[in-house]
């Protein structure tokens, strides 16, 4: 035996014997797999504190911020809790471009609008919530004017200024890990701080979900705090999650495509603006399409090097909202160059109205193409589903609003040009009225002790193991499994039966066993879980819609099939603990059985 | 690098706060900002925007190899 063979690190021969993307990365030596844990916080000291409220929020963002404001004005007792801050954190800090339908200054009517939003969205939206963005969208936006908004660069001031001035308690750096249903209804939720050894537990008589989207920690948009926590925290406790096969199709350049800021040109310095009607039909999968069959772009390349290629076939625009070749937003164009405009910052203004920044000019200096968001879907398309245009979920007492409510308020792909924050703002509004509502007539279900020991040993599990998976290799692998182009992007059904078996064995062999050596990394660990059946989700999801339609391409199916899939598709948890697939048609809501 | 140095801070806290990822924490004995788990920096200069000195010194790169569609 060689000397090298005795060494106590996997020998060559090992290394070759994993196999796989996991093992590629492992061997690239990126952070470790299966490691003791060396905790430097002690699980056995960890405090625990209990609160109790009407009306909990989850989320200070967009739709976080409203819930909170008018669950109070409706008269409820209301705390609001987040992961991050309020107003620098999920997705709300980046957008600048916040869509106001007013009456007085646009040709179209409401009606017209819902209309023309429907035929780029080839029915996939519900019709319901996209009415409903249009009628309440410039309420909010004089709010948001009163409170500053439109104002400045960073949202945290204007936002605080509401739920300041209502003594609205807030937490922040709180990690929401398990909502809480006890007799048939919703009772509270459960998590920990990030900043001291602290598990903490709500009881509330309703809860809204604004936890917004999420992603694979992906490279190149700024969601990577964002892990589709709520979806996955309510399909757990038995609530439908629908949406899941579409996808984002944001871009990122070849040249350090995880820059964020620097893809964006100044947008993020920009203050905000609002927006009048523009729909579309883009920031699909066009430019993946146009990347798999001709080629991927080159760091340092030229300009738009994939999107202005030509090929045939390929994710179908329908022909009204075709753009001419080179024309702004144009076929393959997209993306944060001028494709940021569908859901980017206005255009300057030629109306009068507030200038907000413009389109960020990002595109033109490097080859870019779709990907950047990877594990995410079209806003507002993905998450929990609505039991009516409420944003009641099929828990009863718990609600959800913007990004993560899975309303399909823009459709499978996107429509309306800022529609995606002001989305959130008019949800989050309803929600709050709607959950206060609820609260009133309801009484606090009781958290039975068992149950709450239970999910506080849950939320310890990863600080306690003396050896684990490090969430970060597992996030990795996980990553390197899901994110290829030819995977969620252009899909077919073989590539997405492999990746499905890899996503089952981290479910099942990695989930259990990862390990937290501090609160940051407990963090992690539930983000990597939540990620891994969020792709388990987005997998079978694009396995049983076997056709192409908006943001899902098949190349296997690549027709749009009208006779079968004029549906959304649900998500639940069947009784084996195994996920169960729904068709709900277009233009309905679900069963209540 | 991606968040890539902290030079003149005050230890006022605002980027701690204002961190999506929670890369940044305050150091106890120096109570000012260090960064603590670069490797989860997703390059969006929140911290570098919220700082009121400007302290906070960013790089396009980031410290894990970057896994992307194509690449
Ligand atoms: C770069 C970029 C540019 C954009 N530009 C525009 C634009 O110009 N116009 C437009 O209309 N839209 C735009 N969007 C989309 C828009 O930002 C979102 O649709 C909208 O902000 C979503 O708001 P939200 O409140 O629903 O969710 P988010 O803003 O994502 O908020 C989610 C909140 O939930 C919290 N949270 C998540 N998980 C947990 C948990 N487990 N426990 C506790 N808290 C949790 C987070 O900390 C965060 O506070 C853009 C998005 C990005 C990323
Ligand atoms: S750039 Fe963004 S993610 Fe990185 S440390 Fe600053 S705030 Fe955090
Ligand atoms: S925001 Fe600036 S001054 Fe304040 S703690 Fe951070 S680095 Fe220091």
């Amino acid at each position: 035996m060689s000397k090298s063979d005795r060494q106590d690190g996997p020998s060559r021969r090992q290394f070759l014997a994993l196999g796989g993307a996991a093992s590629g990365l492992a061997a690239m030596g990126l952070s470790a797999g299966w490691a003791e844990n060396r905790p430097s916080v002690d699980a056995a000291t960890v405090a625990g504190s209990e609160h109790e409220t009407d009306v909990l929020v989850i989320g200070g963002g967009m739709a976080g911020l409203f819930a909170a404001v008018k669950a109070h004005d409706a008269g409820a007792r209301v705390l609001l809790v987040s992961k991050g801050r309020l107003g620098a954190s999920g997705q709300t800090p980046f957008a600048k471009g916040f869509f106001a339908y007013d009456a007085a200054r646009e040709s179209l009517s409401i009606d017209d609008f819902v209309a023309r939003v429907s035929r780029s969205a080839l029915g996939t939206n519900n019709e319901s919530y996209t009415r409903q963005l249009a009628e309440h969208s410039l309420d909010r936006a004089r709010e948001l004017k009163a409170w500053g908004f439109f104002d400045q660069v960073l949202a945290n001031r204007p936002f605080l200024k509401p739920i300041t001035a209502r003594d609205i308690p807030l937490m922040e750096r709180v990690m929401i890990t398990h909502l809480i249903k006890q007799e048939g209804r919703i009772a509270g939720a459960a998590g920990f701080r990030l900043d001291s050894a602290e598990t903490v537990l709500f009881r509330a008589r309703a809860v809204v979900l604004c936890t917004g989207a999420g992603g694979f920690k992906p490279n190149g948009f700024p969601v990577c705090d964002l892990t589709h926590d709520g979806s996955i925290m309510a399909y757990r406790i038995g609530a439908k999650i629908t949406g899941k096969e579409w996808n984002d199709g944001h871009f990122t350049r070849a040249d350090n495509p995880a820059a964020c800021f620097d893809n964006w040109g100044d947008m993020f310095e920009r203050i905000p603006g609002t927006t009048g009607i523009e729909v579309h039909h883009d920031l699909g999968v066009e430019s993946n399409y146009v990347a798999y069959e001709t080629g991927n772009p080159l760091p340092g390349g030229p300009p738009g090097s994939v999107g202005g290629r030509k090929t045939s076939g390929g994710p179908v625009t329908p022909q009204e909202f075709q753009r001419r070749a080179g024309g702004p937003g144009g076929p393959g164009e997209g993306g944060p160059g001028s494709g940021s405009r569908r859901d980017g910052p206005p255009p300057p203004p030629d109306d009068g109205r507030k200038p907000a920044g413009g389109a960020p000019d990002f595109a033109m200096n490097a080859s870019q193409m779709g990907g950047a968001s990877a594990g995410m879907s079209i806003h507002k398309s993905e998450g929990l589903v609505p039991m009516d245009a409420r944003c009641n979920s099929t828990i009863p007492g718990l609600l959800a609003a913007g990004d993560a409510l899975g309303s399909h308020m823009a459709g499978g792909i996107y429509t309306q040009i800022g529609s995606s924050l002001a989305g959130s703002a008019v949800q989050g509004a309803i929600a709050g009225e709607e959950a206060a509502g609820y609260a009133a007539r309801s009484e606090q279900a009781r958290i039975t002790p068992a149950r709450r020991d239970g999910i506080l040993a849950e939320i310890l599990a990863p600080l306690k193991r003396e050896a684990g998976y490090g969430p970060a290799w597992v996030t990795q692998t996980l990553q390197g499994v899901m994110i290829p182009n030819f995977v969620l992007y252009i899909k077919k059904e073989s590539l997405m039966r492999a990746a499905l078996a890899y996503v089952e064995e981290l479910r099942d062999h990695h989930a259990p066993m990862l390990r937290a050596a501090d609160m940051h990394e407990l963090r992690l660990a539930f983000e990597t879980r939540n990620m891994i059946l969020s792709a388990e989700m987005k997998l079978r999801a694009s396995l049983k819609r076997t056709e192409s339609r908006c943001s899902h391409y098949r190349t296997d199916h690549p027709e749009t099939d009208d006779a079968n899939w004029r549906a959304w598709i649900n998500i639940l948890q069947g009784a084996d603990g195994q996920m169960v697939l729904e068709k709900q048609p277009f233009g309905s809501w679900p069963d209540q059985s | 690098m991606t968040i890539k140095s902290i030079h003149g801070c005050i230890g006022c806290g605002e980027c701690v706060q204002s961190c999506p990822c929670d890369v940044i924490r305050l150091d106890p004995s120096s109570g000012k900002a260090v960064i603590a788990y670069p490797e989860d920096c997703q390059i969006c200069h929140l911290c570098r925007l919220y700082c009121p000195v400007d302290a906070i010194e960013m790089s396009p790169e980031k410290t894990l190899p970057v896994i992307t569609p194509w690449g």
